[in-house]
């Protein structure tokens, strides 16, 4: 519990307590001697107060002055009630509604995929299994829907190959990142390789992400298992889930489990936010720069130990310069397509 | 109009009466609060903080505001809220991109938050009618004995049933929803959850 919910808790029962027959002068100098106390007492109490003493307005309900946004009975406490399954029907309505451009937009991208991969493999419409190959330029994000049900969402500077059809789902993340929604199909697991790991799934929603030869999976949803393959065996597995984090290099896989809220951000990429949690400027400004051909650099290495964290539009290094140089004090220079930031 | 009469106020050099702050704050900071959470929420992290940095915000412009009232409470709000939320944020080491961009806004002018005009009798009742229907049956039907039956703790405890602790546990839920309803927040009821907040605090 806060200060505050303590406080406006306070507050809300001396209301109470003042509007109650038995309120007596004595209890008003300690109500007055409350407010006095604090200033945090007296600003929680008046807000309070005043919207409470506006929901009085509702006596106009009461004596026949009603305005026509509802039509009141006999009982109105019971009529009030009534309105539980309007709710429950506007919150659908609404909540379809919001989906509906993300549906639209995804069944458009799924046309378009189709499109492409009728136009690249005209003799192979009979053939089980289409592959296609997907690109991103530097600072793009793109959707592409697969004809499994599945989507895929590249991140910047991302190449992605597929062989995805009835009898087979394979996916090749050849550099930088994706998103993953994978349709369920238990028959037929979906199997991405992305540098020396693969990885497989059923149907779940992740990410994964190739640096050189780092990779990680990041899973918001369901169970994956990442294989570590030589010579296309596997050698070793691991299993994640909802959550979990697997950065892997060379023979060695780290898993870490983020809370809810964290493991949501390592998706903010997908609304072209980055995400840091007190990490090195350094690393901060080298994701800057997966996105932007106008790269950030620190003009000295002690600059590029600053702790940041936050949330910031990937698409702006310049503004988020301005915020270096506003919030840390930090010197900001800007040459040709490079900025430099010194102490 | 306004304006002006606050400018003379300024530069009286004596404290503000007490009466004439809390008329103040009524009239004119709190119709401010529905721009003033969206501007919060817009510029920091972790929405649950949101009404207390809100609360915060008022606590100091109040104080601020003892010396002198200020000529335009809006721009002298939303001065101290940024002021407010660049210190937790350099607190806390945590800068928002947005906080530094928005700022210029508001020094744009008032154009930006025209939405808070004063509501009129009628569409404040709208208002608190749509705080009701947000509210659970049951802390509705008990603010609903309250403010329009006009019945008493004990008089609704003994209608329903019930103990007056629950009544009044109810109607301090009620009263805070719609405070955040009409003032402009979610309106929802919040139950306290512990194991979220604690958890990110503890790491940060």
């Amino acid at each position: 519990m806060t200060r505050w919910d303590e406080t406006r808790d306070r507050a809300a029962r001396w209301i109470l307590a003042s509007e109650e027959p038995e309120w007596s002068s004595a209890d008003q100098a300690s109500l007055d001697l409350w407010l006095a106390e604090a200033t945090m007492h007296r600003v929680a109490y008046l807000r309070l107060q005043q919207s409470w003493r506006q929901a009085g307005r509702l006596r106009a309900l009461q004596d026949g002055r009603s305005i026509a946004v509802e039509p009141v009975s006999e009982d109105k406490a019971a009529k009030l009630f009534d309105t539980d399954r309007h709710r429950a029907h506007t919150r659908f309505r609404s909540r379809a509604f919001a989906w509906a451009p993300i549906a639209a937009a995804a069944s458009l991208l799924i046309m378009i995929g189709a499109g492409l991969l009728a136009l690249s493999w005209p003799g192979m419409r009979s053939a089980p299994v289409a592959t296609a190959e997907f690109e991103t330029a530097m600072g793009a994000r793109r959707i592409v829907g697969l004809p499994d049900g599945s989507k895929v969402e590249l991140n910047t500077a991302s190449l992605v190959r597929t062989a995805v059809g009835k009898a087979r789902r394979e996916v090749w993340l050849d550099r930088g990142e994706a998103y993953f929604e994978v349709a369920h199909d238990r028959l037929h697991p979906f199997v991405i390789h992305a540098g020396g790991r693969q990885i497989t799934v059923l149907g779940t929603k992740f990410s994964i992400r190739c640096d050189g030869d780092r990779v990680t999976v990041s899973v918001l949803e369901g169970r994956v298992r990442v294989d570590d393959v030589e010579d296309g065996r596997a050698i070793r597995s691991t299993i994640m889930n909802g959550g979990d984090v697997a950065m892997s290099r060379g023979s060695s896989t780290l898993v870490r489990t983020k809370s809810g809220e964290q493991i949501k951000n390592e998706f903010a990429w997908r609304e072209g936010m980055l995400h840091f949690e007190q990490q090195a400027l350094s690393d901060v400004l080298a994701e800057f720069n997966r996105y932007n051909a106008r790269k950030l650099k620190v003009a000295d290495p002690a600059v590029g130990t600053i702790r940041i964290g936050g949330m910031f539009p990937a698409s702006k290094p310049r503004a988020f310069a301005n915020l270096l140089r506003d919030a840390y004090g930090l010197k900001i220079e800007e040459s040709g397509e490079t900025i430099r930031i010194s102490e | 109009m306004r304006r002006m009469v606050g400018r003379a106020r300024r530069s009286e050099p004596e404290m503000v009466e007490q009466e004439e702050l809390d008329g103040w704050f009524c009239r004119e900071v709190l119709p401010l609060e529905r721009s003033l959470t969206h501007f919060v929420r817009r510029n920091w992290r972790v929405q649950d903080d949101v009404m207390d940095l809100t609360h915060d915000i008022y606590e100091r412009a109040y104080s601020g505001a003892r010396n002198g009232l200020p000529s335009s409470t809006r721009h002298y709000l939303f001065a101290v809220a940024r002021n407010h939320l660049i210190n937790r944020a350099r607190r806390e080491r945590i800068v928002s991109f947005e906080l530094v961009a928005d700022l210029e806004a508001i020094g744009g002018g008032d154009r930006v938050f025209t939405a808070d005009s004063q509501l009129n009798a009628r569409d404040t009742l709208r208002h608190v009618q749509a705080g009701m229907e947000k509210l659970t049956p049951r802390v509705r039907e008990i603010v609903w004995l309250r403010k329009v039956e006009g019945f008493n703790v004990q008089e609704t405890a003994d209608r329903l049933g019930i103990g007056k602790d629950a009544v009044n546990r109810q109607l301090m839920l009620g009263m805070k929803a719609l405070a955040d309803h009409i003032l402009g927040g979610s309106g929802k009821i919040v139950r306290r959850r512990y194991s979220a907040q604690r958890e990110r605090s503890s790491e940060e």
